[in-house]
């Protein structure tokens, strides 16, 4: 444990970089700042022979309502920041504040709630329960809000017919395609109405058409004022996003920001 | 609302994982079966014995023989029955016979006393030299009132390693019908002269069976051992008290030696509670990471087993009661009715009860619990993308 703060705060790994770029986001992000990440540390098998520092010192922010993309090659980290911001991993070291409240000091009830009012989650391979059909998948999320079989039927149908799903709703995940699964997995995600989307390489396991479905469905969840961060190793969605990270074995490499000033 | 939405989620999960359940509720009931079917034959027989001792006599007096029950002089029921408060007491010749190679009861008796001995007797009175006959035992060996029955009386000489059994042939004079399935199936009443002739006991009886008035029984204990100093006495309660440490210990080894079987069997279900646990690892990282509560996941785990209980005990009770009526407890019913190979067959005794079937569930949902929960807590509180991976 002090091995390892030691080695998160020795200064070979605050590089000059970093911290010019830590203090540049604080000057624009200030105010509205809906998720905000600083110096997060993910450290696999810490102290063990098989240590993976699999995100080192990663710092930013992301604004209420903006379409954010990580950009990275494979293994650079995406999925486990990703997995931090949506609340499903807890970071070795540094702070995530969702609307200023620091959630990696969250109890396991209070991670729950948090994701259950606000976060919805896409996992890369979607993560449906199998033999559950469609709309049962759907609405998983509503089973402990005590919401009635009928309802939750209703809501979940309504949701997978505006992602064009309205035949598929008593069918298994098994039996669909995979352009289908994500949609039943972002209906999911969305059931609970949460306000930030977090997909996690959702090109990557699609053709060239369901991606630009896919496009479509966020500018349009976006139009809706939802918050939403996406990873990405293609530049595919990157041409939507307003703000694009780039991560690169770990570190953020690069940012640009289309609606205000580029560094 | 919540809870009966995790409820039916549970539920589907059990059909949705239907071999995995399949699984869990035939090891519970290789478990359970067992131990509904012993249980039962245990509270049937020992009923059945208890109405026997309820229906026999108040007293029983025999002699101290070397610090055994020894026999007794014939004589001295005539001196019994002037003892105040003693309404009557009636000689008894009791011995192990054989019958077609199984072992039986004779039970020697004053020829009026048969009726009351025995409960309903079916046919003419006994005829001296004929024979009374339970009815289980007289169907199971194809006899009716005039049959003729060869009785091996005791084993005369060993020759060549084989036991010479003594026979006679006597005449079925009539069948008893009884409440205790066991006697029927293996007493034989005989007139009580014919059996002191056939044991060679010349003056003496097995015992004497005393009957008071109610309440007097003490006070006739005390003047019989007034009379003899070598009088062995044996009460009701003495014997319903002998009965129930009998059955009390022989349902304490069979405990005992269930409880030695739960331990092994107990890393088993766990095991198997365990079995298709990615899976369920997979599914719990997906409750959670959608909002779910780990206290709404353990719920549901708790659901899931308490159908699986509720579904394994009344299976495993049905097994049994097909095990103990239909296939009359083979096996298992010699624990607890000794020397039941040797006997005639007989519908043995069994009784279930709705205790039973609690038991039942409530050892599933002991077992199921503990092979699941700690898991499934265990899973529930990593973070949701560890479990998932
Ligand atoms: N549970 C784990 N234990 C150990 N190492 C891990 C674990 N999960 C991820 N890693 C390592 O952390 C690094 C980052 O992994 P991550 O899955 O976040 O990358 P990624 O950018 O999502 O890659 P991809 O594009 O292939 O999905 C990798 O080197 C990976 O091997
Ligand atoms: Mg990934």
């Amino acid at each position: 444990m002090n091995n390892s703060e030691d080695r998160a705060q020795s200064p070979e790994h605050r590089t000059q970089s970093t911290e010019h770029r830590i203090k540049t986001e604080e000057h624009i992000t200030q105010s509205h700042a809906l998720i905000r990440c600083d110096g997060i540390w993910k450290i696999y098998n810490e102290g063990k022979p098989n240590e993976v520092r699999a995100l080192s010192e990663v710092s930013l922010s992301v604004e209420r309502g903006k379409f954010v993309a990580i950009h990275g090659p494979s293994g650079s980290g995406k999925t486990t920041f990703i997995s931090i911001i949506g609340s499903l991993e807890r970071p070795s070291r540094g702070t995530i504040t969702i609307d200023g409240k620091n959630i990696a000091g969250f109890s396991d009830a209070a991670l729950s709630s948090l994701r259950r009012r606000r976060i919805g989650f896409v996992f890369q391979d979607y993560n449906l329960i199998p033999g559950l059909c469609a709309w049962e998948n759907v609405s998983v999320p509503l089973i402990p809000e005590g919401i009635a079989k009928k309802q939750r039927k209703e809501r979940a149908a309504g949701l997978l017919k505006t992602f064009g799903l309205d035949g598929r709703a008593e069918h298994p995940p098994e039996e669909m395609s995979g352009g289908e699964r994500q949609r039943v997995a972002i209906a999911r995600a969305l059931v609970n109405g949460p306000d930030i989307l977090i997909l996690d390489e959702p090109t990557s396991n699609i053709d060239k058409e369901s991606v630009s479905g896919l496009t479509d469905i966020l500018n349009s969840l976006k139009a809706e004022g939802r918050t939403i961060i996406v990873s990405t190793h293609q530049e595919t969605l990157s041409g939507n996003a307003d703000v694009v990270y780039e991560l690169t074995k770990g570190r953020i490499t690069g940012h640009k920001d289309y609606n205000g000033p580029n560094l | 609302m919540i809870h009966l939405n995790i409820f039916y989620a549970a539920a589907g999960n059990i059909a949705r994982h239907n071999l995995k359940s399949m699984i869990v509720v035939l090891c519970l009931s290789a478990i359970l079966v067992p131990f509904i079917s012993a249980l039962s034959i245990s509270e049937g027989t020992k009923k059945q014995s208890m109405i026997s001792v309820e229906q026999g006599a108040d007293i029983y007096l025999t002699m101290d023989m070397y610090g055994r029950n020894g026999m007794i002089p014939a004589a001295l029921s005539g001196e019994i029955e002037k003892i105040d408060g003693v309404t009557e007491a009636v000689p008894r010749v009791i011995g192990r016979i054989y019958v077609e190679g199984r072992l039986a009861v004779l039970l020697g008796l004053p020829e009026k006393r048969f009726a009351s001995a025995a409960g309903f007797i079916d046919g003419p009175p006994p005829v001296r030299d004929g024979i009374v006959i339970g009815k289980g035992l007289a169907e199971s060996l194809g006899l009716r009132t005039g049959s003729d029955l060869s009785i091996g009386v005791r084993i005369f000489a060993i020759l060549e390693h084989v036991p010479y059994i003594q026979k006679k042939v006597y005449t079925v004079s009539g069948i008893f019908d009884a409440e205790s399935s066991i006697w029927t199936s293996s007493l034989i009443l005989m007139d009580i002269e014919e059996a002191i002739a056939m044991f060679e006991m010349e003056g003496f009886v097995s015992d004497i069976a005393v009957y008071v008035q109610p309440g007097h029984t003490q006070q006739v204990v005390e003047s019989i051992q007034k009379m003899n100093s070598f009088f062995r006495v044996q009460t009701k309660g003495t014997a319903m008290t002998y009965m129930e440490r009998g059955f009390n210990t022989k349902n304490g080894v069979f405990a005992s030696l269930y409880t030695l079987a739960f331990a092994v069997a107990i890393p088993l279900v766990l095991m198997l509670s365990g079995f298709g646990l990615s899976e369920r690892r997979k599914e719990v990282g997906i409750l959670k990471a959608t909002g779910w509560h780990t206290h709404e996941v353990l719920e549901m785990v708790f659901y899931e087993n308490l159908v699986l209980s509720l579904i394994a005990a009344s299976f495993s009770y049905v097994l049994s009661f097909i095990w103990v009526r239909l296939l009359n407890g083979a096996f298992i019913s010699r624990i607890f009715i000794p020397g039941i190979e040797s006997m005639s067959s007989f519908p043995v005794p069994a009784e279930f009860s709705g205790m039973q079937l609690f038991l039942s569930f409530f050892v599933s949902l002991v077992l199921t619990m503990s092979g699941s929960i700690y898991p499934a807590w265990r899973t529930a509180v990593i973070p949701p993308a560890e479990a998932v991976r």
